[in-house]
């Protein structure tokens, strides 16, 4: 039966050529404009690390002027970077499974033989576990080793495209490259790696690419290295030294710990308020008591990573949808009751109203289907226009879940806009029609 | 006029009333919405930034060699840099800059009056010798430009005694300063202290954030900071020869000091990369509203075809009683003008709830009563056409085939 009239619909449609493509291409044009901005609004809104967002946290201590708040909008929360003298003190915590202090900045590199002239690039200074804690995966090699972090060994670790720019992309472990003024062993050579979106550092463009080099914390004061991401400051202490800017209350360290189970947390909740309360009685962090650990999740909302464009645009894409919907019932009904003697004969010869109701109902999903399949090809096209003119270079693609997204709203699309036309076709009274034939 | 009988028909035939009065009202309410979105974005882009953007060039250099550690070097190279950049004839200045305007990238913190009670206001700044004013092209209004002895009181970080000045934006001053009165009068951070004069006014300067709410809130203040990571110098040069400029500055400043990595780059290059995602949006709302607009068209013309095939009969009673081609089409006309009317007006309400639902969450400018006025009106005349179509159809039913099948 359902053979039989998935085959009247295409009959239907082929009847009228032109009106059929109007409808799917009505359909098909809401659908495009939806799926591509749902998309968009699924990346932007996505967990980078799903199997362990809820056991990363993101470290913040309140530490702001003692008058105000750091957002005056929301006086519950601490800033979100933390100063240098703090995170080398809880740094020595034995606690977390995992734990890395770290932070991005610019570092001049001096490639071997004539060809290339030194370029500034951009480094994280972090520890080993920055890699285990966000699972980064390796092409060559791996990640120091503890040893290293203590030191600091001269060792680093670089990503794909590094390594393609100045190895041609064989495997560089065991080679050596000059920064600064000495020689790092490259250790490890990432596999392509894109977080979306950055949730390790969401405050320096969240949907930017990751560091191209990776090199031991503890190199930061050996390099007197300075913080390219964002920093914050409230106190109006002077700093005239690189020490001073190491001991000031300037924010720019991004700390992260991975503490698998809730004791460990709660140990490590009572670690930092120790360490916090014990500063105290140093006059510094004279804020209210006030540290906080945010899982992944948590950070990115905090940290609203999510464009406010993008939001706007669902909330008007899926009204665009609706529109579209209205059109399509306007012009199924055209369709289907000028199409009312037959179906009169049909009522007259037997067939129940039911059967006519699901029979147009299908010639619906029919069109919604094939709308969404061309409104999808459509969305491709969308996204890769936008990502031509993003100069991020993220990729923003159609994955299974959005096709399926899109398949189901187009059907969604297609029975709304299907129920009335059909609703009334087969409430038509077969005698009018009889008697006009 | 006919209004009370075209007004029962139409409630004799719901569906299609109900149809196009809910198409029309949400396409007011998005086409309104997103041209508000569209014009606020188009004007953080078009606005003046108050430079002379179309004729200033940036340099930036990343020296790299050791004797950059030395910080007499670096002072002797930034100075003959200067000297050989004024010296070049298609140049009109020169100033040596740390962070770029519009790019956003730079550096702020927040001021107050000295002494006052108001809390500080945020406002970016950056460091420029007595050439700033004349490179950027900004106007001062009010008060002095800074001297030798402004810029060498700051390079000598220890020295307290020589005071602190500072040139600031109009904006910021009102801000700060709100009875008017702005040269002559200290700014802090709070801790007065460390107090600067305000010893100029210009009229209007983007900062690095050009779109943030603060973009205007500017301030200058006199030094040459130079480091050993990063020295960059705003070029600005005679109109017509920025294009020919652009190799040959960075082959000259690499000839000046080979040790290091220049980059020659335009103001606008910058201001057009700030701007990408706006400009990307812009286009993404703009592409909306055009499609809305030809969607919502396409379904009257379909509507409005579909009934007048239904009342095809009628149309023909009605010739054979005596009405006029004319009378159909205003008719018809007359129908849609009433649908699309109501539609408006309940398009007008619906409109404001979705400002209301997009600025909850999102960004969404207040509705301006001339862009509801506005869209209505080309809602309308998109209304009109598009019924005219099948009502000109309408005007073609000819009465005697009427009066032979009823």
């Amino acid at each position: 039966m359902f053979a039989y009239q998935l085959r009247l619909a295409f009959k239907s449609l082929r009847r009228n050529p032109v009106l059929s493509t109007l409808l799917v291409a009505a359909i098909g044009l809401g659908i495009a404009v939806s799926t591509a901005s749902v998309t968009i609004y699924h990346i932007y809104s996505s967990n980078p690390i799903p199997h362990k967002s809820d056991v990363l946290f993101h470290v913040e201590i309140d530490n702001w002027h003692p008058d105000r708040p750091f957002d005056s909008d929301h006086p519950e929360r601490a800033p979100s970077q933390i100063a240098y003298r703090d995170a080398m003190a809880i740094m020595q915590s034995q606690i977390p499974t995992y734990q890395s202090a770290a932070f991005r900045t610019e570092l001049m590199v001096f490639p071997d033989g004539d060809e290339q002239r030194p370029f500034r690039e951009i480094v994280r200074m972090c520890s080993a576990d920055f890699f285990m804690m966000f699972d980064v995966p390796f092409q060559y090699g791996d990640a120091w080793d503890d040893a290293a972090d203590q030191a600091p060994e001269p060792v680093i670790v670089i990503d794909s495209k590094t390594n393609q720019r100045l190895f041609g992309g064989s495997n560089s472990v065991g080679r050596s490259l000059k920064i600064v003024d000495r020689y790092f062993t490259i250790v490890g050579v990432l596999a392509p790696w894109r977080p979306t979106p950055k949730h390790y550092d969401p405050t320096v463009n969240a949907f930017g690419e990751p560091e191209a080099i990776y090199m031991p914390f503890n190199f930061t004061p050996v390099f007197e290295v300075t913080n390219a991401g964002n920093t914050w400051g409230w106190s109006s202490d002077p700093i005239d030294t690189y020490e001073d800017y190491l001991q000031s209350e300037l924010l720019w360290i991004q700390m992260w710990v991975q503490l698998d189970t809730a004791e460990q947390k709660q140990t490590y909740q009572d670690f930092l308020d120790a360490y916090v309360l014990e500063q105290k009685k140093l006059d510094r962090l004279s804020r209210p008591l006030n540290n906080r650990l945010l899982d992944v999740m948590t950070t990115l909302e905090e940290r609203e990573v999510v464009p406010d464009s993008t939001k706007s645009q669902l909330v008007v894409s899926l009204l665009f949808l609706v529109v579209c919907s209205i059109n399509l019932i306007g012009i199924l009904l055209g369709k289907f009751l000028s199409r009312a003697p037959e179906i009169g004969v049909r009522r007259a010869l037997g067939a129940s109203r039911r059967s006519v109701f699901i029979q147009h109902l299908i010639e619906c999903e029919v069109i919604g289907v094939l709308g969404g399949s061309l409104g999808l090809a459509f969305s491709v096209l969308i996204l890769n226009v936008i990502n031509r003119m993003l100069s991020n270079g993220e990729q923003l693609h159609l994955d299974l879940n959005m096709v399926g997204a899109g398949l189901l709203l187009s059907l969604v699309a297609g029975l709304i806009a299907g129920i009335y036309p059909s609703w009334r076709i087969c409430h038509v009274a077969p005698a009018v029609y009889l008697k006009m034939q | 006029m006919e209004f009370g009988p075209i007004f029962r028909a139409l409630l004799n035939n719901r569906t299609r009333f109900w149809l196009i009065t809910v198409e029309v009202a949400l396409t007011l309410a998005i086409v309104v919405n997103c041209t508000s979105i569209f014009l606020d974005k188009r004007q953080s882009f078009v606005s003046p930034t108050g430079m002379d953007i179309a004729n200033i060039l940036v340099i930036t250099t990343e020296p790299f060699g050791e004797n950059f550690a030395i910080e007499d070097y670096v002072e002797d190279v930034g100075d003959s840099d200067l000297a050989r950049l004024r010296s070049h004839p298609s140049i009109i200045n020169a100033t040596p800059i740390l962070h770029i305007p519009l790019s956003g990238s730079g550096s702020s913190t927040s001021r107050k009056a000295a002494g006052s009670e108001i809390d500080t206001v945020r406002v970016a700044y950056f460091w420029v010798d007595e050439n700033g004013i004349e490179t950027l092209g900004v106007e001062l209004i009010d008060g002095r430009n800074f001297n030798r002895a402004d810029i060498e009181g700051r390079i000598d970080n220890g020295n307290d005694d020589i005071p602190r000045t500072v040139i600031v934006t109009k904006a910021f001053a009102e801000q700060i300063f709100p009875d008017g009165n702005v040269v002559g009068r200290q700014i802090s951070n709070g801790d007065d202290e460390n107090a600067a004069t305000v010893i100029g006014v210009i009229d209007h300067m983007s900062n690095s954030w050009p779109s943030a709410s603060f973009g205007d809130h500017t301030m200058l203040r006199p030094g040459m900071v130079r480091d050993s990571r990063e020295m960059n110098y705003l070029v600005r040069t005679e109109p017509g020869t920025i294009d020919s400029l652009y190799t040959e500055l960075e082959e000259l400043m690499v000839s000046l000091e080979s040790d290091r990595v220049v980059t020659v780059r335009t103001l606008s290059e910058i201001k057009l990369r700030y701007f990408k995602r706006t400009l990307m949006a812009m286009k993404i709302w703009a592409a909306v509203v055009v499609l809305m607009i030809i969607v919502t068209s396409l379904g009257i013309v379909g509507l409005t075809s579909f009934s007048v095939t239904q009342r095809t009969r009628e149309i023909r009673t009605r010739r054979a009683l005596g009405a006029t081609r004319l009378a159909i089409l205003r008719y018809f006309v007359i129908e849609n003008w009433l649908i699309t009317g109501i539609g408006l007006a309940l398009g007008t309400l619906l409109t404001i709830g979705l400002n209301f639902v997009l600025a909850q969450y999102a960004e969404a400018p207040k509705i301006d009563w001339m862009l509801l006025v506005g869209g209505a009106a080309v809602l309308w005349t998109a209304g009109q056409l598009a019924a005219l179509v099948p009502a000109m159809r309408a005007t073609s039913v000819t009465p005697e085939i009427a009066t032979r099948t009823v």
